[in-house]
């Protein structure tokens, strides 16, 4: 339990940094709704529509996609620059028990993350004369955090197989522009998923797809102990 | 019969071309203070690296508290009873006293609390203030504190003295010197040849990756002699070609030897080549430490 507490002590200036950012963002889109519809969309669209140009398919959902990539960065390598790394692997516990704690862990902060906007869109939308169904945010709170899932898992890869704290930061980056420009080409959509398209419900989003999604962010992270596992430090 | 807490066997370690530790035979015997000396990269860290399962041989094995180093289940055994002291001490920053505390004693069923709070107040480690707050003396205590409380079999200590003041040096060799009454052994990495002589029961040299000097401080002493000889001519160096020698420096006609088992054979073979003996005197660990890694026989 304590490799759980560790894990979230690392990981905590980022991830309420990144609530923080979601959590105003969240509260700007929605109570200036007015201001911001503009620059959203150059088109007379209804409330419901303008949510989801502006948070689950537009700005906000970029802003979770480059928090959770970040989330997933750290660990062990992380740590050998701080010189704590020698500490964590003398204590009687696996590498795989490690890198286990630190990868439920933003899992579970990436989920709480992708949460906020849709608790706090129908939450909010009241207070401005608006409805917003909670079944359609609970939906994209969903479709965000598995898509959130496999980015975390990107950056957690990138930090295991790159040393240096602004290496693995870069080549996540660059894995995850790369993936975009991909999925962005032409005729691509028949051979690789979209994260993006499934996180904002344009995509395919049936079970099937999900559990594909799952799939390769649960072999991510298995190819991240696997290379913990065999790593001098 | 002793009994080792850390045995390896032709146990190798390669980084590219560089052989960082190549064929160590090493044993350490347990409930004694074992210093581990050699020069900056002789394969001190990297030793002890591998026994703590931190770096995989290349080849070779070894056993800490006889389990294997290289069973990653073995190994990860041995760590319940291994308290470790890294160079660098560096601890968890973010964390408080108080927290790392907690954090560590969740991993020993034997951790004892009133040995930690006994050490708290011992070495006056504020419970409350981050870790990166602390000077470098108390990370090092707190260190202790955490290596202690666990009770381990063994504690391996890398330069544990390296950037300490000599108040704090000196309380932390007046503990480690009594642990191995308490049931602990004690294996440490060191630059300082003084602190080693002072504690420790054993020494251990390693240079290039070998074992060159694997000794009591006793046998040193009693054992191990510095002969000056003075030649008449230029003196033959293979006239000592003898086991016991451990290093031959020559200086003009003058030859000084220091041979590990007294100076008898010495001095019988100088005379046989006209030589005067011109002092025979007990060497210090400084002595044979220079003469083990300066020139190897």
């Amino acid at each position: 339990m304590m490799l759980f507490y560790k894990a979230w002590l690392e990981s905590r200036t980022r991830f309420l940094l990144g609530l923080l950012a979601l959590t105003g963002l969240s509260a700007v889109f929605v109570f200036f709704n007015n201001d911001v519809r503009t620059i959203v969309t150059e088109h007379e669209v209804g409330y419901v529509e303008y949510i989801w140009k502006g948070i689950f398919k537009g700005h906000l959902r970029d802003v979770y996609v480059v928090v959770t990539l970040l989330m997933g960065l750290g660990g062990l390598d992380r740590e050998r620059s701080y010189g704590t790394a020698a500490c964590t692997l003398a204590l009687p516990v696996s590498r795989w028990r490690l890198i286990a704690a630190r990868g439920i862990t933003g899992m579970i902060e990436t989920a709480v993350l992708a949460f906020l906007p849709a608790s706090m869109v129908p939450a909010l939308s009241p207070f401005i004369g608006e409805s917003y169904p909670w079944s359609l945010a609970l939906q994209f709170g969903t479709l965000w955090t598995i898509g959130g899932i496999l980015i975390f898992t990107i950056g957690f890869l990138a930090s295991v197989i790159f040393v240096g704290e602004y290496s693995a930061a870069i080549a996540a980056l660059v894995i995850l522009f790369g993936y975009t420009m991909t999925t962005d080409l032409p005729g691509m959509e028949h051979h690789i998923i979209d994260v993006h398209d499934v996180m904002n419900g344009s995509g395919p989003h049936d079970a099937t797809t999900l559990a594909a999604i799952l799939l390769t962010a649960a072999v991510t992270i298995w190819s991240a102990g696997y290379i913990t596992s065999r790593k001098d430090y | 019969m002793l009994d080792y807490v850390i045995e390896t066997h032709d146990l190798c370690k390669q980084f590219g071309n560089v052989h960082a530790v190549s064929g160590l035979n090493m044993r350490v015997v347990r409930n004694q203070v074992t210093g581990f000396l050699g020069r900056n990269g002789a394969g001190k860290s990297t030793t002890i690296k591998m026994l703590l399962g931190m770096t995989h041989p290349t080849s070779g094995s070894g056993q800490l508290l006889g389990r294997s180093i290289t069973d990653p289940k073995q190994d990860l055994e041995a760590r319940r009873q291994v308290a470790y002291c890294g160079e660098d001490k560096q601890l968890y920053a973010y964390m408080t006293v108080k927290q790392l505390i907690e954090f560590t004693a969740s991993f020993y069923p034997d951790w004892r609390s009133e040995v930690a709070a006994s050490l708290l107040d011992r070495f006056q480690l504020p419970r409350g203030r981050k870790v990166k707050a602390l000077s470098k003396g108390m990370r090092t205590k707190l260190a202790l504190l955490l290596a202690l409380a666990r009770r381990p079999s063994l504690l391996i200590l890398d330069e544990p003295t390296e950037g300490l003041d000599p108040v704090a040096i000196e309380e932390l060799l007046q503990t480690l010197s009594g642990l191995p009454a308490d049931g602990t052994t004690v294996f440490f990495s060191s630059h300082q040849i003084s602190e080693v002589e002072r504690i420790a029961d054993r020494v251990c040299i390693i240079d290039r990756g070998r074992l060159a000097v694997d000794l009591s401080l006793d046998e040193i002493r009693q054992d191990h002699r510095r002969i000056t000889l003075s030649f008449p001519k230029q003196p033959p160096h293979h006239l000592f070609d003898l086991p016991e020698i451990r290093s031959i420096e020559t200086n003009g006609r003058q030859m000084i030897v220091v041979s590990s088992h007294g100076a008898d054979a010495v001095v019988e073979r100088a005379k046989s080549a006209d030589a005067i003996v011109l002092d025979i005197a007990p060497i210090n660990l400084r002595e044979l430490f220079l003469g083990t890694v300066q020139d190897h026989k």
